[in-house]
């Protein structure tokens, strides 16, 4: 889900109608952004302007990054939650604690506090994650969410608990099972799982879900909240949004608001204008801070053509963080088969110049590699080691004789094509053809990925972008370069460069064997060396987020774990 | 109206040749008078000189006929009459004195007024000239209504009673038809209905039968000779001279805005003095005449108004010019002289005359 | 007349049936997967292929075609998996006809999208038609009578001016101004006149309507200049002023009632293109109308409720068509009676 947003994002940036989904978050590597006013005020009303509609609110459908990080501080309570910071450490949220494994990893359990109750008074029990966790089985009715649970429960050719037989039910409830007080829910993977608790946080795939309120797709925009907050009328409106009021049912006893939702605001009052320009005219309401907008938050990131109006007091409710989105070239290997040449691109590639036309420091950061910081991961030294960023068509001439190539090069260069893009394309053309490249730019629309997939596509090289779905370079690296899984005669799936390397890919075994986290993490920056030699990407930029917020706002900060969007858990409200 | 009727003129029948006062001068007993009418056309081209120095009379209780070829000015200078040139370019000089009131000095309401009541018309193509959407007694009831307060009703019997004596059969029915439920010749009988309602003094007939079929034309003309009790006075706008033959008892020739020759029609039909006149008699067939007879017609076609020849407008169609000393056709406009009688005048340098009878055929 | 219509009907219903059908082959012709945009980014093949069968994309297209059309006529129960219907009543949910299918996308009906999408399109379209119709007709009578005035010109340079401009710039420029910058209206959003009564229902309507009708105003003004212009030169204007008619029973009775008839024309039709949606206008102003769901709907690939959509579309121009040329019978006595 989370490569088709930011396509969208990148599409829809000239008219500063950014539709980003961060799936998931977490992790050190960005300062926290506070807004520096942090008298909490309890009550009032937050207004929340939303510029796209989300396509569901079923938590098991659930794979927008800043509706994950939002529903998880006001409607859905998660076994685990990241706290509202930028550490990487989950904390007990549903669950009295964060999980215990056994058997390498393979196995984990996690029970329910006591006095934790759906928004009707009634308990949640084993059963509800349970019966959430089947959910996600059912490819022919809940359709799109995230499903890393399907493959680590591959083994059980389960097809979800619509259609199941009783045998394949029972042996659905074995692999992920309860116990007997019907509290503790353990989940017997067939592989270990290292990052488990960092999936269940970010993700709502193992979310408990009440059976008695499942009607399927007829519940797709139904919420039974365990939050703090209740939907108004109990129906999300998918073009309008809701007004979330309290739920009195929430018991804070059972939580650690400090940590995980404060939960200022009385009401929030969450208003959808799914039109093109609703994100850039949003932002101008930001910016006049008419009484009606000085409570209100967005989701729209400022438009590159309204930065010169952050200025004065406008800039004191204004934050630049970086987001967890990082953009990146592929070279097609079908193609592009001698590394010399693969390496000439990455030295000549004049990034400096790349990030200035996208709009400079406040929209982008130049990357040295395709993990995000906020995994806190370290920069790929192929990348990293040319140090000033502004390309070397010297040393890419050197490296092209090397290959013994018949320069002018040709290169056909595809992107997803935007007036933004456009510039910065044209940027790497120049950059590139004055390093004995001769680039063709192939700006293409509607299905790009689907287009640059094909392995028999005519591109040299591809644009992409990509973000984590929690703070692990597991879903970063393997998704992206692993060609086993990606890899068929019809597609390279998110592998776009099809590229499938047996170091690489031994690397990945390893990697998912491991039992402990610091261990899995030092075996994948190895892999992303093995890239970086291999030049199976060449990176560019980290997106930066721009918000502004009314002056009315209290507690404005991002994080890691809010996807770099406003931590709505901190969020208040002055009266 | 009635009371508009003079009772002592009488009406002289049909196609009186010869039996009626001069048309022309500035007689008080003339009904309308037209005074060096001009009508022109402001055009990106130029100016289209349509009627240039127009001056006739019609007198009380007669018909004055106007012929020419299309473009000779004919029906311009009769819409002049009626005002239909306010709010056009078109710019308008000379005097139309109706019993003696200038029309073109009225404001416009006063014209709008007279309009229908005083001077009507009726025009060539009766299926354009009516609306489509409207019922014929809707039309023709209007037209009565904007001059008499009077209710619809009244207007509506008044209507029956105009088409009814028109010749429509069975007019409280067809009153309710529509334009395109009606022949072509049942729809000029309503246009003369429309004209008549109001008992105008003056009705000016542009072309009435030209759109009609021969057989409906006669019944037509002889619908309006009918008629020519119902109006004071009349203006037949034709290039038929058939029509003029019948109907008028004067006769006003034009030729490219002006007048070429005015007298009875007796004059005009028998000794025409003005070459195009005489043109214009040898190219009509006369039935009664000898069939191996050779028409002749006029050759070439009517001058461009916005650039007209120099001298007499005719002189490059004209067959007699030779006839004519010097280059006097093609430098100088000749005047408006008197012809064989005091009623008859023309346009022309020619001074014999006796040269058309000579070349006269038949 | 009767017969008329119920032929022109028969041919109405024939061409909803060829244009599904085109839509479905139009869809299918695109190089997306549709069932993997929908099953989202790690599913692997199979799970891609459970997808597409619940979906119904894994049958050759005749036979979608052909469910497509059954459902219209007897109506279908989703989710299409009959055991699973079977096993789980509380799922189900019925779509009797004319079943326009399920999107799978909102998880509803495609008729109770269209149901719920079409009242704010025919608002927006009625009012827009109103004041397109008032706007138009008046300016292009002035313009037509004070031809060549500065009036006139005045008017005509609007409207190319308005013509010259495209509807998205004319929306964003209200919304930035008139309702951020200056603050003379509120924001508009979408009020049922149940909820809000007819004056917050008109006053919301009022920049998406008025955005909608400038572009069509200008074309109405300078077709009504040109048609009135025309009728004025007819012979029966003439013969109307020469009866001694006051001006303006001559413009109004006898030159626009003939100026009407092409622009009825052109209203019905235009009118019935706006009932499909007006797809810049409701996107900027976020109206919940037929305009946005076509957006949505293609670009999430959801095939079932564009097919809806150009249906329903496509149906109100047919009916419009129908209708506009049954209404000449009572504007033309010459079709009523020839």
């Amino acid at each position: 889900m989370k490569l088709r947003r930011t396509f969208a994002a990148t599409a829809a940036a000239a008219l500063g109608a950014t539709i980003l989904a961060a799936c998931g978050g977490g992790g050190g590597g960005t300062d926290t952004n506070s807004s520096g006013d942090t008298e909490s005020a309890k009550g009032g009303t937050l207004t929340v302007l939303q510029h796209f509609p989300f396509e569901s609110t079923d938590p098991q459908r659930i794979y927008y990054g800043v509706e994950l990080s939002w529903f998880r501080r006001l409607l859905y309570r998660g076994l685990v939650a990241f706290p509202m910071d930028d550490s990487n450490e989950v904390v007990p949220d549903l669950a009295t604690d964060t999980g215990t494994s056994s058997e390498g990893g393979k196995v984990w359990s996690f029970t329910l506090k006591d006095g934790v109750k759906w928004e009707d008074g009634s308990d949640i029990t084993c059963e509800d994650v349970q019966y959430g966790t089947s959910r996600v089985f059912a490819n022919d009715l809940i359709i799109g969410g995230p499903n890393y649970t399907l493959s680590y429960l591959s083994s059980l050719d389960y097809p979800g608990p619509y259609k199941a037989t009783a045998k394949q039910q029972a042996a659905f409830d074995k692999a992920v099972s309860c116990s007997s007080d019907n509290k503790t829910i353990t989940f017997h993977f067939d592989k270990p799982w290292a990052d488990f608790p960092l999936a269940a946080a970010s993700l709502m795939m193992t979310d408990p879900y009440k059976k008695s309120f499942d009607q399927g797709d007829k519940s797709k925009f139904k919420v039974l909240s365990n939050g703090p907050y209740k939907v108004e009328g109990g129906t999300w409106s998918k073009n309008k949004g809701a007004t979330l009021v309290r739920n009195d049912e929430y018991d804070p006893s059972t939580d650690e608001p400090d940590k995980l939702r404060l939960a200022l605001p009385d009401t929030i009052d969450y208003q959808i204008d799914p039109s093109d320009t609703a994100g850039e005219l949003f932002n101008d309401r930001l910016i006049a801070n008419a009484p009606a907008d000085q409570t209100a938050i967005t989701t729209a990131r400022v438009a590159p053509s309204q930065f010169p109006k952050i200025t004065g007091s406008v800039e004191d409710r204004y934050q630049n963080p970086e987001s967890p989105y990082n953009d990146y070239l592929v070279p097609n290997f079908n193609r592009l088969k001698d590394v010399n040449v693969r390496q000439a691109l990455a030295a000549a590639l004049p990034l400096n110049d790349y990030v200035k036309a996208l709009g400079g420091d406040r929209s982008a950061t130049a990357s040295e590699t395709i993990v995000n910081p906020a995994l806190d991961f370290p920069d790929n030294p192929a990348f990293a080691d040319d140090a000033d960023n502004d390309g070397d068509p010297d040393a890419a001439k050197a490296l092209l004789e090397k290959a013994g190539v018949q320069t002018p090069y040709p290169i056909k260069l595809g992107y997803s094509k935007s007036p933004t893009m456009d510039k910065a394309m044209a940027v790497i053309k120049e950059g590139w053809d004055k390093a004995g490249f001769d680039v063709t730019l192939a700006p293409l629309t509607d299905t790009y990925y689907d287009v640059i997939s094909k392995p028999d596509d005519d591109y040299d090289v591809t644009w992409a972008g990509w973000g984590a779905d929690w703070p692990s370079a597991m879903t970063v690296l393997p998704p992206l370069f692993d060609g086993r899984p990606n890899i068929s005669s019809t597609t390279c799936g998110n592998d776009y460069g099809c590229y499938d390397s047996d170091a690489f890919n031994k690397l990945v075994d390893q990697a998912a064997e491991a039992t402990d986290v610091d261990e899995q993490k030092s075996i994948l920056e190895d892999a992303d060396k093995q890239l970086g030699e291999d030049v199976a990407y060449i990176p560019l930029e980290i997106t930066k987020f721009n918000w502004l917020y009314g002056s009315k706002v209290t507690g404005f900060t991002t994080t890691a774990a809010s996807s770099s969007y406003p931590e709505i858990g901190l969020i208040g409200v002055q009266q | 109206m009635s009371d508009q009727k003079t009772p002592g003129s009488s009406r002289v029948g049909l196609g009186k040749r010869g039996a009626s006062a001069p048309a022309t001068g500035s007689g008080s007993g003339s009904f309308l008078e037209v005074r060096d009418l001009k009508v022109h056309f402001p055009t990106a081209d130029g100016l289209v000189k349509a009627t240039d120095g127009l001056s006739y009379t019609v007198e009380r209780g007669k018909t004055l006929g106007i012929v020419g070829e299309s473009g000779s000015g004919k029906s311009v200078s009769s819409s002049a009459i009626m005002g239909l040139h306010r709010g056009t370019r078109a710019q308008v000089s000379g005097e139309i004195l109706l019993e003696g009131t200038d029309l073109l000095r009225l404001s416009n309401e006063e014209m709008r007024r007279a309009r229908g009541k005083d001077v009507a018309m009726i025009f060539q193509d009766p299926l354009s000239a009516m609306h489509p959407y409207y019922t014929v007694g809707n039309q023709i009831a209007e037209a009565y209504l904007v001059h008499n307060d009077v209710s619809k009703k009244a207007a509506r019997a008044r209507t029956i009673e105009m088409l009814d004596r028109v010749g429509i059969p069975q007019p409280d029915r067809r009153v309710d038809d529509y334009p395109h439920q009606f022949s072509g010749g049942m729809r000029q009988r309503a246009m003369i209905a429309m004209g008549l309602i109001n008992d105008p003094g003056l009705l000016i007939a542009d072309e009435p039968t030209t759109a009609l079929d021969v057989t409906v034309q006669a019944q037509i003309l002889d619908l309006l000779q009918d008629l020519q009790r119902e109006f004071n006075s009349g203006i037949i706008i034709t290039h038929d001279l058939g029509v003029v033959a019948e109907m008028a008892d004067d006769v006003l020739v034009m030729y490219a805005g002006r007048a070429v020759e005015i007298g009875t029609t007796n004059q005009i039909m028998t000794k025409p003095e003005m070459p195009y006149t005489w043109g214009l008699l040898a190219s009509v067939p006369d039935l009664a005449g000898d069939p191996e007879e050779q028409l002749v017609p006029i050759k070439g076609n009517p001058p461009s108004l916005l650039d007209p020849p120099p001298g007499c407008a005719f002189s490059p169609r004209c067959r007699f010019k030779e006839h004519v000393s010097g280059d006097l056709c093609t430098t100088q406009l000749p005047e408006l002289t008197s012809a064989a009688g005091a009623t008859h005048v023309k346009r022309c340098h020619l001074t014999d005359s006796s040269v058309l009878k000579q070349e006269q055929p038949a | 007349m009767w017969a008329y219509a119920v032929r022109r009907a028969a041919i109405g219903v024939v061409l909803l049936v060829a244009v599904a059908l085109v839509t479905f082959v139009l869809f299918f012709a695109t190089a997306a997967n549709p069932a993997r945009l929908a099953c989202g980014k790690n599913c692997s093949q199979q799970q891609i292929k459970v997808t597409e069968k619940a979906l119904g994309y894994d049958q050759p297209l005749y036979v979608q075609f052909g469910t497509f059309m059954k459902g219209l006529v007897v109506g279908r129960e989703f989710p299409a998996d009959k055991e699973v219907r079977e096993r789980n009543p509380e799922l189900v949910t019925d779509c009797g006809p004319p079943c326009l299918g399920y999107s799978v996308n909102v998880g509803t009906t495609v008729n109770s999208l269209i149901v719920q999408a079409a009242p704010t399109t025919i608002s927006l379209a009625v009012v827009a038609l109103v004041m397109w119709l008032i706007g138009g007709v008046l300016f292009g009578i002035l313009a037509a009578v004070y031809k060549g005035s500065f009036i006139d010109r005045g008017v005509v340079g609007l409207t190319l001016i308005a013509y010259a401009f495209p509807t998205f710039f004319i929306a964003v420029f209200f919304l930035k101004y008139v309702v951020i910058k200056w603050e003379i209206l509120p924001y508009p959003g979408y009020v049922t006149i149940a909820d809000g009564g007819v004056f917050t229902w008109f006053e919301n309507l009022l920049l998406p309507s008025f955005t909608l009708a400038l572009v069509f105003m200008a074309g109405y003004v300078r077709m009504t200049r040109a048609f009135v212009l025309e009728s004025l030169g007819e012979d029966y204007i003439r013969t109307a002023k020469s009866k001694g008619l006051r001006t303006r029973p001559v413009l109004f009775k006898h030159a626009l009632r003939a100026a009407l008839t092409p622009l009825v024309t052109m209203a019905g039709l235009d009118f019935a293109t706006l009932l499909g949606g007006a797809i810049i206008t409701e996107s900027v102003f976020a109206y919940p109308g037929l305009g946005l769901l076509t957006v949505q709907s293609s670009s999430s690939f959801d095939l079932p409720t564009i097919v809806g959509v150009v249906l329903v579309a496509a149906f109100f121009v047919i009916v419009l068509n129908i209708l506009v040329d049954i209404s000449y019978a009572f504007i033309d006595p010459r079709v009523r009676l020839g």
